[in-house]
């Protein structure tokens, strides 16, 4: 009894902060594999992506960045911090500083990386800091992609994540400083609101209808060697979050959630 | 004697087989593939590789007019690039990997 009790009492604890976990940092492009280079537009916006929910203030990245990389030459990173331009971002409910800039492409693998500056959350009196990987492809050449790329957390891709069918299963591996996380908890949501670059807003229309919350987010997580597996039941793309991955991490004196989020698409086999 | 004997064909039957497999499998996973870009300065760089990755240094590359004549010829570099100047009139750059790994890129489809 005395042990139901205590859960009950963790558990009221750690309810009202479940829903609060559920942004997600977005940088998307229209495409991740492309057949041909040229310039690509990204956004990167800070949102709810399973309802296009409530859109958070971002403030200015402390890093954004690309790593390029083509068959078997050496990575290379170029700075684009000084590219983002400040947007406003409309979500179904308001609207949020976002940013967006644009990229020049060829052949090869393109991993955009953005280390964002922590977000306050009020109700949680803490931070929230979700390092962001988006790895785009150009022409079918692969580079990188499976790399590291030094982010205080990230997630390894163990697949292409922009070359999944539809029912393939996408991997991660979740780092904390390079080494792997075991049993870190990753939340899924499914991009169900199309974001629409021109308008920097939300497609108003819903891909897809949750029968219940637990559809909108589901959860699952890392085994012992920080590794977690997803089956794709839908086209599109996906997001993973690895949350709090540093418990003692804080900002401005207050505890920080240090997050690593990946995105992925699916294509449907026709 | 007999038995090491057999054991010798049969092993040599199944490194035959797997050299067989290897080969189709290569085949396979090797895909040729070449973009090229205009640089805007009068070049054009082509970036060449393969599917799995793997480097297309060394490969031969030429630059013909629609009628073959060859205009210019070089190779890809340790970057597996290839530059050369954009000629005036109407052209096609090939990518010559070898029987099955050759691709061809009309001009007019080579954008900025």
């Amino acid at each position: 009894m005395k042990k139901f009790v205590s859960a009950l009492v963790c558990l009221a604890f750690l309810a009202p902060a479940a829903p609060a976990l559920a942004h997600f940092q977005i940088i998307y492009t229209p495409e991740m594999a492309m057949k041909e280079g040229g310039k690509i537009d990204l956004a990167l916006v800070f949102s709810h992506p399973f309802d296009a929910g409530h859109t958070m203030d971002m403030g200015e990245p402390e890093q954004f960045f690309v790593i390029r990389s083509r068959g078997e030459n050496p990575p290379q990173k170029t700075d684009l911090l000084k590219t983002l331009k400040p947007i406003t971002w409309t979500s179904l409910t308001n609207s949020g500083k976002a940013w967006e800039t644009n990229y020049a492409v060829r052949g090869g693998d393109y991993i955009f990386c953005l280390v964002p500056q922590p977000y306050y959350e009020p109700e949680e009196e803490s931070y929230i800091k979700q390092n962001t990987k988006l790895i785009v492809n150009v022409g079918g050449e692969p580079g990188a992609w499976m790399e590291p790329v030094g982010l205080p957390a990230e997630i390894v891709p163990l697949n292409k994540p922009y070359d999944r069918w539809t029912g393939n299963v996408f991997q991660g591996k979740v780092l904390l400083h390079g080494k792997p996380v075991a049993g870190a908890e990753i939340e899924i949501e499914y991009l169900n609101h199309e974001p629409l670059l021109d308008e920097k807003a939300f497609a108003k229309k819903a891909a897809v209808a949750a029968p219940q919350e637990a559809f909108a987010l589901q959860t699952i997580f890392a085994d012992d060697n920080g590794i977690f597996t997803f089956g794709i039941p839908k086209a599109g793309w996906w997001g993973f979050a690895a949350l709090g991955l540093d418990p003692a991490y804080t900002y401005k004196g207050k505890k920080c959630s240090q997050d690593a989020v990946i995105w992925m698409k699916a294509v449907d086999m026709q | 004697m007999w038995r090491s004997k057999k054991s010798a064909v049969k092993k040599l039957g199944y490194g035959a087989l797997l050299s067989i497999f290897l080969w189709a499998g290569q085949a396979w996973a090797h895909t040729p593939l070449c973009s090229c870009y205009d640089n805007g300065d009068g070049s054009i760089t082509c970036e060449g590789g393969y599917s799995d990755g793997s480097s297309a240094a060394g490969v031969k590359m030429r630059v013909e007019q629609e009628d073959g004549v060859v205009l210019q010829e070089g190779q890809m570099n340790a970057t597996s690039e290839f530059t050369f100047d954009k000629p005036a009139g109407a052209y096609k750059v090939v990518f010559d990997g070898g029987e099955g790994h050759r691709i061809e890129v009309s001009g007019k489809d080579i954008l900025e």
